[in-house]
């Protein structure tokens, strides 16, 4: 056990050192360039809270990839459970609960949807998903009628909006929580170890007497269980739910993923790694902002990056 | 298990067709005889995702209805080409008339074109295309005036001097370029107004919310933040409140949605533009059937713009 542990921390591979320099460097240049503002406690605050949800559906995502497979439907589970959360969130008509509860067992539900698709209806992954991102967002487009939907108890506002001691935000809080279970789960669990089994070799990790069904529908269940966290937390945070918010939040979290080094064949890549790879994000979107960069630009320099990730991958793994 | 395929093949295969059917049988009207030509009308609507393409169409159907003519709506789905051969679709089934709120103002050209020489009317609502000839007559407003009006309450409210940050719509979309135009022509009557930021956030909530978010971590003074859409003025609104800094930073909006009535009844945004969607629905839609019926009208129809502030906001309020 006390070698697992040690054995997970370790950096197995060029790349994980990569991403760690890759970071502080960055972390650093931005430091210099702007040291009035982005070097700001307050602002350093600011980017975790702004990480935070791409951070939760990255962990959901993370598992995913490990397992061999892709989510494209959280951002359009982000959605819908956005809106229902908000619908039920008016003054004087639902406890609190039913709004919670709504969203996360929605999520959940979608992603069950997704996992029994891939795993008994051998569906590749990318088109389930691709099938379900399509149809949730139409859903949620319907149940909002197409429009934004506000007007929300103060309560509700306070699930995202609050802070902890008056300086940490409450979506930093749930992103620390939700990443240490999510470590918890896929370093010292057998469900942990045998996602990446079936993510490595599908049909060794089978003839072993793995159920590969069951691993491949819970880790789609997870994801969607998170998406729909996310989704709660985003309308939280917007104070409304929106049917066209969360467009493109898979992709984001997918680059998180892939810039913390898990591999997109499967099988292979740290929980740690993820998180650095949603920090990045978010300090990139940052410090750019704060320096005025045009969005234009940061999408070049977020896509450059994921390629500079991938390029490592692909050296550290020349070198073993 | 050969078999079990075969069936669940069959199942999906009947499923689909069920499917298109389905979708396409959707205008239940009984054909009548050929011989007295059915009216029928189409709305063609760039998507159907927003509270402003929602109030358009509903506007539109509700004319149909006061006028008692048959109306089908197509959801572009923002895809040009699905657009066009929605389009194209009509015509070859004898259409009577189009109302159009293009997904591309260029790409639209050649389909509004085939209309028209089908001899088919064909009126743009909203966005005007980019060979305005091409159809019979346009129906909207002017994007500079919305800017003009939304700049001009920010800078007199300011005192006509200060910082104010922009928060763009997709760049380089009509709507984005014309509002945007508006509020620079403002600012050559205000030497003493600068623009501190200007950026896009795609007319989202979120991705205003963290932009003005990073923005306010500057430290930079903002006295008013004017937004060229309603959705992505909330997500400004909540990044001030956080700040705390709503006393300090004046917000404005254009298209009237309900939530951005809703936070100027509260006081918390201090004045969002109506491009008074429904009248441009409506005057669509009459303008389209009395070409129809062979009357002249203007080629180019403008709906006014309202300003809306705390004191007439109950006005519009639902």
């Amino acid at each position: 056990m006390n070698k697992t542990l040690r054995k997970s921390f370790e950096f197995s591979s060029l790349r994980e050192v990569g991403i760690f320099i890759a970071f502080f460097v960055i972390l650093a240049i931005l430091m210099i360039l702007s040291p009035n503002a982005f070097a700001k406690p307050a602002n350093l605050v600011n980017i975790l809270k702004q990480a935070s949800i791409n951070g939760i559906l990255a962990t959901g995502m993370m598992f995913v990839i490990i397992s061999g497979g892709i989510d494209l439907s959280v951002g359009s589970i982000v959605a819908l459970t956005g809106v229902i959360a908000a619908t039920f969130a008016h003054p004087g008509e639902y406890p609190l609960i039913v709004p919670i509860v709504l969203s996360v067992v929605i999520g959940a539900a979608v992603g069950l949807l997704n996992g029994v698709s891939v795993a008994y209806g051998n569906i590749p992954p990318f088109i389930v998903t691709l099938g379900t991102m399509t149809i949730v967002r139409g859903v949620a487009l319907i149940a909002a009628k197409g429009q934004p939907v506000f007007n929300v108890t103060k309560l509700f506002e306070g699930i995202a909006g609050g802070f902890v001691f008056n300086t940490i935000p409450h979506l930093v809080v749930y992103f620390v929580v939700i990443t240490l279970v999510c470590a918890f789960i896929i370093t010292r669990t057998v469900f942990g170890r045998r996602v990446y089994a079936v993510g490595g070799n599908e049909t060794a990790a089978r003839v072993s007497g793995i159920n590969v069904d069951w691993i491949k529908i819970a880790v789609y269940t997870l994801s969607g269980f998170l998406a729909g966290i996310a989704g709660l937390l985003l309308a939280s945070r917007l104070v409304s739910g929106n049917p066209t918010a969360g467009q493109a939040y898979e992709l984001d979290a997918i680059a998180a993923v892939i810039i913390g080094g898990v591999s997109m064949a499967g099988g292979a890549g740290k929980w740690y790694g993820t998180v650095i790879g949603a920090l990045l994000i978010a300090v990139i979107g940052n410090g750019l902002d704060i320096l005025n960069v045009s969005s234009h630009f940061q999408l070049i320099i977020k896509g450059s990056i994921i390629i500079i990730a991938v390029l490592l991958d692909m050296k550290g793994k020349g070198k073993q | 298990m050969k078999t079990g395929k075969l069936v669940t093949r069959m199942l999906i295969g009947l499923l689909v067709i069920i499917m298109i059917a389905g979708c396409t049988a959707q205008p239940t009207a009984a054909p009548a005889e050929p011989a007295a030509k059915v009216q029928k009308y189409g709305l063609f609507m760039s998507h159907m995702t927003n509270a402003f393409t929602i109030e358009m169409s509903d506007a539109v159907k509700a004319k149909a209805a006061e006028l008692g003519v048959e109306l089908t709506v197509y959801d572009g789905g923002q895809d040009a080409a699905k657009q066009v051969s929605q389009v194209e679709t009509a015509v070859t089934q004898g259409i009577t008339g189009i109302v159009i709120e293009p997904v591309s103002v260029d790409g639209i050209v050649p389909a509004i074109e085939a209309a028209t020489k089908a001899g088919i009317p064909v009126v743009v609502v909203n966005q005007k295309i980019s060979k305005p000839e091409a159809a019979s007559a346009f129906v909207g407003v002017s994007n500079v005036d919305g800017g003009v009006m939304e700049m001009k309450t920010a800078a007199e409210a300011i005192g006509g001097k200060g910082n104010v940050a922009f928060l763009l719509g997709p760049m380089g979309s009509d709507a984005q370029l014309g509002r945007t135009e508006g509020y620079y022509n403002v600012l050559k009557d205000y030497p003493d107004i600068k623009v501190v930021f200007e950026q896009t956030a795609n007319w989202k909530t979120d991705e205003a919310l963290k932009l003005v978010e990073n923005w306010l971590q500057t430290g930079t003074e903002i006295n008013a933040i004017v937004a060229n859409n309603d959705g992505m003025a909330l997500g400004a609104l909540k990044a001030v409140e956080d700040a705390k800094l709503l006393d300090k930073i004046k917000i404005y909006g254009l298209d009237a949605t309900p939530d951005a009535l809703a936070a100027v009844k509260d006081g918390r945004m201090a004045a969002t533009v109506s491009q008074s969607t429904t009248a441009q629905g409506a005057t669509a839609m009459e303008t389209v059937v009395k070409l129809v019926k062979g009357e002249k009208v203007d080629p180019e129809i403008l709906v006014s713009f309202t300003l809306i502030t705390i004191e007439n906001v109950g006005e519009y309020l639902k």
